[in-house]
């Protein structure tokens, strides 16, 4: 047995994945092992099969057109501002050719009004796109909370020892950051998984409060000012979020606010250290 | 450090819109095809296409050019599946068995060599000439199987590529890959065999 290849390597060569010394040495027992080289053709043949087969579904003109049309849509509406100040560029330029002075003060009243209505829509647009992202990011950590809790299988790092948890995030993400110590006896570190929010690496602390669990998500700041800890609610869920200038960090449970409020006052006071 | 093109990103989503719109068109029918295989469903796998593209859209200004748009991307499709409704059942129904058999270091065990039926091709080449038992083997596979089929046999992904999508390691990757191509042979097996039975 321990004379065939092994069939990781047998894999590799029908993926074109082997390195050149392992070609040459894969290559040269096969040509004289027949039953070796009878696997790795069936698993040539396998591989060319699922990828035709594999190629089973093709969106309609109809999903791609809307689809185009969502992008498109997306990116206009990024890019209306950049066509209002476009346009009213050119009445600017129309302006000039009037009578020097009148057309001068005229075009100096329009640009102030435009450019004072262009300047609210352009808060209101960045007040509003904050207010969805906010939101789109509260759904996700009620999501990711719902998803942690259904799976009941134990974190990626299980250890209620902060010198556990913490290095395990070393080289996983791109900031680091402190836990509390000296907690109440009923509030207790469980572990911690390594998460996507956004697209971003965050870590999701496991606490549990009692017998209510909470996941503490911990993201790397990228613009913005401290602020201390706040709570809202989002789907009968309580959270709890601060900033420090480098991390923001948002908890969530179903556990009473004033001790979600109490474990995030820890962990921010443990920033500071 | 190209592990992480989102650090120090900048927000400066304008002027870079309409590359996200060259390079994820063409990415359209394939990110289609694998969420249909993944959530099972037509309906469902449109609105995975349209999440996915909406939070690839908002993350872009994060996105390295340069750098992988098609693993990029479709991690984000894998992601956005794992945390969708169909996601969840799909990750709670995976048999505790194929759980177990990865270790204490997220790599999963080789089957061992005795496990390969090595049969004559000839039967084989039948079997994988019948595109329906394909479906249906591939079908078979549990989730964190299909998923890596896909990626390597479908979408051509080198292994490298597989293990930015999957956020696992190159090994894990490798050792996934055999386990799928097992399965979907001892599927591919009772297939045909039942097949034989009833004709």
């Amino acid at each position: 047995m321990s004379d065939h290849v092994p069939i990781g390597k047998l894999n590799a060569l029908a993926d074109g994945e082997l390195s050149t010394d392992q070609l040459i040495w894969v290559t040269d027992h096969l040509r004289s092992c027949p039953e070796c080289t009878s696997f790795a053709l069936e698993q040539s043949l396998l591989k060319s099969a699922t990828m035709r087969a594999g190629q089973r579904y093709t969106p309609s003109n109809e999903v791609v057109a809307r689809m185009e049309r969502m992008i498109s849509s997306q990116n206009l509406s990024r890019s209306s501002d950049e066509g209002k100040r476009d346009s009213r560029r050119s009445v600017l330029d129309r302006s000039a050719q009037w009578n020097v002075w009148g057309g001068w003060i005229a075009a100096a009243c329009l640009l102030f009004l435009v450019g004072g209505v262009g300047l609210v829509k352009i808060n209101q647009y960045g007040t509003q796109t904050a207010a969805v992202e906010r939101a789109a990011l509260a759904t996700e950590f009620g999501d990711q909370h719902i998803a942690t809790l259904a799976a009941g299988q134990p974190p990626q790092v299980l250890s209620s020892d902060r010198h556990t948890v913490k290095p395990w995030f070393q080289g996983k993400l791109p900031f680091t950051f402190n836990l509390p110590e000296n907690m109440p006896d009923d509030m207790k570190l469980n572990g911690a998984n390594l998460t996507y929010l956004h697209n971003r690496p965050a870590a999701q602390l496991l606490y549990s409060i009692g017998r209510h669990s909470v996941s503490v998500f911990v993201q790397q700041q990228t613009s913005g000012e401290g602020q201390t800890v706040q709570v809202s609610q989002q789907s009968g869920f309580h959270l709890a979020s601060f900033h420090t200038k480098d991390l923001s960090v948002t908890g969530i449970s179903d556990v009473e606010p004033a001790r979600l409020t109490d474990l995030m006052s820890r962990i921010e006071q443990a920033q500071t250290k | 450090m190209t592990l992480l093109p989102w650090k120090g990103a900048t927000h400066e989503v304008g002027p870079r819109s309409s590359t996200f719109e060259d390079l994820s068109l063409p990415l359209l029918p394939a990110l289609h095809n694998v969420a249909h295989w993944l959530t099972r469903n037509p309906s469902d796998a449109e609105d995975l296409v349209q999440e996915t593209l909406l939070k690839a859209l908002r993350g872009f200004s994060g996105f390295e050019p340069g750098s992988n748009f098609k693993a990029w991307i479709f991690r984000i499709l894998r992601n956005s599946f794992l945390t969708s409704r169909s996601g969840l059942a799909a990750r709670y129904t995976v048999s505790l068995e194929e759980e177990l058999q990865e270790d204490s270091e997220g790599r999963a065990r080789l089957y061992p060599e005795s496990a390969i039926d090595r049969e004559t091709p000839e039967l084989n080449v039948i079997r994988l000439a019948d595109r329906s038992a394909i479906h249906k083997a591939m079908e078979q596979l549990p989730p964190l199987l299909l998923e890596v089929v896909l990626l390597c046999d479908v979408e051509e992904m080198k292994y490298k590529e597989i293990a930015v999508v999957l956020s696992i390691p190159i090994g894990t990757v490798m050792s996934r890959i055999a386990r799928a191509r097992t399965h979907l042979r001892q599927s591919l097996n009772g297939i045909t065999s039942t097949k034989e039975l009833h004709t």
